[in-house]
């Protein structure tokens, strides 16, 4: 049966990193080095997220972090912040479009890159919201929060890949 | 001996590296792009045969040596985006020692084993080859552009170019050259037949009809009605040869795609819906023979009517033709900024229409899966959700599409009513040498005179347009298809199979298969055990080459896999699946597959060992039986056996059972168990099942867990070793018990 935690019936405290610790107030239950993941890590941001024991078996899964206790949501969050790296693109600054592969330079919340994309279909997915997430040829993961919020040139240069 | 490196090392570290080594170059370097606090930045570790040494911000010396003796292991943990190599002490303490994001991932990966091997047995010259093979497989870059390639020896589309892209759909027009050629020259003698009337007029105007000549003005009719006859004749037995020729020229690169589609790796079907190939060969190809049409016909004559036009207004009166020719500037220039601002919108246009024939891919032959679960309205509504999308693109295009010729015609009316102006001025003054004739003829030239101007203004859109389709054909028709056809091929196989240190993910965010080491002997029965999900089929996909991108080496019969000719090496297995796939054909021709030009007993003794001579029998139709797509007319168990038999019309020195038997009833599975079991005699096996009771037959147990092996022996070792092997056994046997004793019940 899935387990669901809702509000302070638990107790959550940072381990090392990526992993957190577990206690249940009720049933006294404790569990160490748990990986909180998201259930939904493009769309659903931190309503449902797993918690998963060394061996990858689900614990419980926690409906929205927002719900827990504030110790324990700061715990969660910041173990989700470690483990996902999406950088945000908030600029283009340069899009070489040489043949079928593409470098795209770009400004994101993680630093300036470069990054190699191939122009294909699955390179770039356009969702309703102006959200835009993007694959490079290593399988990094990109995101644009709203692509129609970025300044003119970027949006010109995206918008052609949409 | 070469250095290993990934990427060039960062510059800043680059004064401590000369402190640490010198001159010297380490063993192999792993090369991050993370700073610790994961913004972009660098960071690297090189590698020795026993110890490491860490370059990185973290440190307030920027570098950090550490030796293998005080390791317990090290690790690469892969979270999203990204991941660190991290060192576990034996002391008990860990430290993360790098962060980098998948590009570095593989790498990585490789060192970590190279590591780990290191401290359990000590360096050896084969953890070190595992590991430059790694680079080997990453290190294909282009050698002009550093851009990384598809394969190893693949060109570099960066560095060929959009020049190429021409010479390639060249060649599908050039075994036409001759009636292609015939079709242009008929096509000039239209042309220059056209620009005899106007000329006439003039004639007529001014010296026919002022000298009331009767017999001259009939001789002229007669003379325009025979080159209108000729002009006509012509233009259709020309505009009939060309449409034949563009039909063989479509059908041509329609074949070609097909047939690179056919030997495209699985990796790519992975990444690209059915649905937008299905675009490609069918309304691409149309696109690419229009664009050869327009560009051996069309733009060559339209040229050649510009030309001529040129030269007879200028011989005519070079004054007025100037004056003619004024708009011409803000013509072209209108027509490159719209040129500029209609491909990117041809190719969303493109997208839309490939999630259109994508979705209509999906749900028209998944259409029992819809009405299963009623969602006809659901279909239609995403359906109607696309359409309103491609809708939505297509106005906006059209708006600028249809606007582009009206102010094209505009700029050209506008040519015309300055030759009015100028010309009629010149005749009213009575200075210019100009007569009525003139003008008329003139003014009948000019708009002659814009039709090619209007050609190559609008030329734009159709090129810009085919650039789009062709881009997506090149797709195809450049992949890398998979390789090797014309290696080695060896007398026979005997069926000896190693995995040697082979990893291997689908893309670089989860691994799949970790570390496997694994030796088959020739005529072992192998049995693949392990719970969904944990890699079994990879393996098996591996071993059948559909994907190539694995670390490691796959030897087959002490050969490497990659050697053998692939064909060659396909046809000697014998592989049935899980679902079995039949296509829409006889039941004969669909176990004759695996043999084309197989006598036909041959195929009733391979289905009587299938044991599925007999339900053939019995079918009123017999072996002529016509399946639907996919097998439709068939029960699971059924199409299982033809399957089976279809596998055995190859006489394959390698038998593979993916989960044969996991959707077939108990009786059925007992028919197919005697089937594989007529089989199996003397051939390399590999069975993956569900059903412990199906491997009572197997020499040898493999069970894998999470893209690892973690037992392997006789099935008796594995049941003296009381790891999972013998609690799969206990759970299931306990499992039968009951199931038997709830038969017994019934049956009272
Ligand atoms: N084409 C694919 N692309 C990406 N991941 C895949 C693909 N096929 C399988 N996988 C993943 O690889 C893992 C192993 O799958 P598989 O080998 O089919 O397992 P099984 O042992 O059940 O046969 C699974 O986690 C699956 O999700
Ligand atoms: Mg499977």
């Amino acid at each position: 049966m899935l387990r669901y935690i809702e509000g302070n019936e638990v107790k959550l405290t940072p381990n090392d990193g990526i992993f957190i610790d577990a206690e249940f107030y009720y049933t006294k239950e404790k569990f160490t080095a748990l990986e909180p993941h998201r259930l939904f890590p493009k769309s659903g941001g931190n309503k449902y997220v797993t918690l998963l024991d060394a061996d990858g078996n689900q614990v419980a899964i926690i409906r929205d972090t927002a719900s827990l206790l504030p110790e324990s949501r700061k715990t969660v969050e910041d173990a989700l912040e470690e483990y996902y790296m999406i950088p945000r693109i908030t600029r283009f600054i340069k899009m070489v479009d040489t043949f079928k592969i593409w470098m795209w330079t770009a400004e994101t919340d993680h630093g300036i890159l470069t990054f190699e994309v191939k122009n294909h279909i699955s390179t770039v997915k356009p969702l309703y919201d102006g959200r835009v997430l993007i694959t490079d040829t290593s399988d990094n993961r990109y995101e644009i929060p709203d692509y129609r919020k970025m300044d003119p040139r970027s949006v010109k240069m995206i918008e052609t890949m949409l | 001996m070469r250095t290993s490196i990934n990427k060039a090392f960062p510059e800043k570290f680059l004064e401590k590296r000369r402190e640490v080594y010198g001159e010297n170059d380490p063993l192999f370097t792993v090369v991050g792009d993370l700073a610790m606090d994961r913004r972009y930045g660098d960071g690297a570790i090189c590698f020795e045969k026993d110890r490491l040494t860490v370059f990185g911000d973290q440190y307030a010396s920027q570098t950090k040596t550490v030796s293998y003796g005080e390791l317990e292991n090290v690790s690469v943990k892969r979270m999203y985006g990204n991941a660190y190599f991290a060192a576990k002490y034996r002391n008990g303490e860990t430290e993360k020692l790098m962060r980098f994001t998948f590009f570095s991932a593989n790498i990585a990966d490789a060192a970590a084993d190279f590591v780990n091997g290191v401290i359990a047995d000590g360096f050896s010259d084969e953890l070190l080859n595992a590991v430059e093979n790694t680079y080997l497989e990453q290190r294909s870059f282009c050698p002009k552009c550093g851009r990384k390639l598809p394969s190893p020896d693949a060109e570099c589309l960066n560095c060929t170019g959009k020049k190429k892209m021409f010479s390639k759909f060249a060649v599908y027009a050039l075994p036409f050259k001759k009636s292609l050629l015939a079709c242009m020259l008929l096509s000039m003698f239209t042309t220059a037949a056209a620009l005899v009337p106007p000329y006439v007029t003039g004639y007529m105007v001014d010296t026919v009809l002022p000298g009331k000549d009767m017999r001259l003005l009939l001789t002229m009719i007669g003379v325009l009605l025979g080159v209108y006859v000729l002009q006509f004749a012509v233009t259709g037995f020309r505009a009939y040869l060309l449409r034949v020729t563009g039909d063989k020229i479509v059908t041509q690169i329609k074949k070609d795609i097909y047939a690179k589609a056919q030997y495209l790796p699985m990796s790519f079907y992975d990444k690209t819906s059915t649905g937008s190939v299905i675009n490609r060969i069918n309304s691409d190809a149309a696109a690419i023979q229009n664009f050869v049409l327009k560009i051996s016909q069309e733009a060559v004559v339209q040229f050649f009517t510009m030309i001529g036009i040129l030269v007879i207004m200028l011989c005519m009166n070079w004054r007025l033709t100037l004056f003619s020719l004024t708009p011409i500037p803000l013509v072209a220039m209108v027509g490159r900024a719209f040129g500029k601002n209609i491909k990117p919108r041809y190719l969303r246009i493109w997208r839309r229409n490939a999630s259109i024939s994508s979705l209509l891919a999906d749900t028209i032959p998944g259409i029992r899966i819809v009405k299963a679960f009623s969602h006809e309205k659901e279909s239609t509504g995403k359906f109607d959700a696309y359409c309103n999308d491609w809708l939505q693109e297509e106005k906006k295009i059209s708006k600028v599409v249809s606007a582009f010729p009206a102010v094209m015609t505009f700029l050209v009316t506008c040519g015309s009513l300055i030759i009015w102006l100028s010309g009629g001025s010149y005749i009213i003054g009575g200075r210019g040498g100009i007569t009525v004739g003139l003008l008329v003829s003139f003014i009948s030239y000019a708009s002659m005179f814009y039709t090619p101007v209007n050609f190559f203004a609008n030329f734009n859109d159709t090129y810009q347009n085919t650039l789009a389709s062709a881009e997506k054909i090149l797709d195809i028709l450049d992949a890398e298809p998979e390789r090797d056809f014309t290696k080695d091929t060896p007398e026979r196989i005997d069926g000896k199979i190693e995995f040697k240190n082979v990893n291997f993910s689908f893309d670089r965010s989860k691994k799949v298969l970790s570390n496997i080491n694994l030796t088959i002997e020739p005529g072992d029965i192998v049995g693949i055990v392990g719970t969904t999900g944990s890699g079994k089929s990879t393996l098996i996909n591996l071993l059948m080459r559909y994907y190539d991108e694995y670390d490691g080496e796959i030897l087959i019969d002490g050969k490497n896999l990659k050697d053998i000719d692939i064909g060659y090496y396909r046809r000697q297995i014998g592989f049935v699946q899980q679902e079995p796939l039949m296509f829409r054909d006889t039941i004969f021709n669909n176990i004759a597959y695996g043999k084309p030009g197989a006598h036909v007993e041959e195929v009733f003794r391979a289905a009587d060992i299938a044991n599925a001579h007999g339900f053939i029998t019995r079918l009123p139709d017999g072996y002529d039986t016509l399946l639907g797509e996919r097998g439709i007319g068939l029960s699971g168990g059924e199409k299982q056996r033809l399957s089976i038999a279809r596998a055995v019309m190859r006489n394959p020195a390698i038998l593979i059972f993916d989960e044969a038997t996991a959707s077939v009833d108990s009786e059925t599975e007992h028919l197919i168990q005697g089937a594989i079991e007529n089989l199996i005699r003397g051939r390399t096996t590999l069975m993956i099942a569900h059903r412990l009771s199906t491997l009572r037959k197997a020499n040898k147990i493999v069970v894998v867990d999470k893209g690892r092996i973690i037992e392997c022996g006789t099935p008796e070792e594995l049941m003296a070793l009381k790891g999972k092997y013998y609690k799969l056994i206990q759970i299931q046997s306990m499992g039968e018990k009951v199931e038997a004793e709830k038969k017994a019940e019934n049956f009272e």
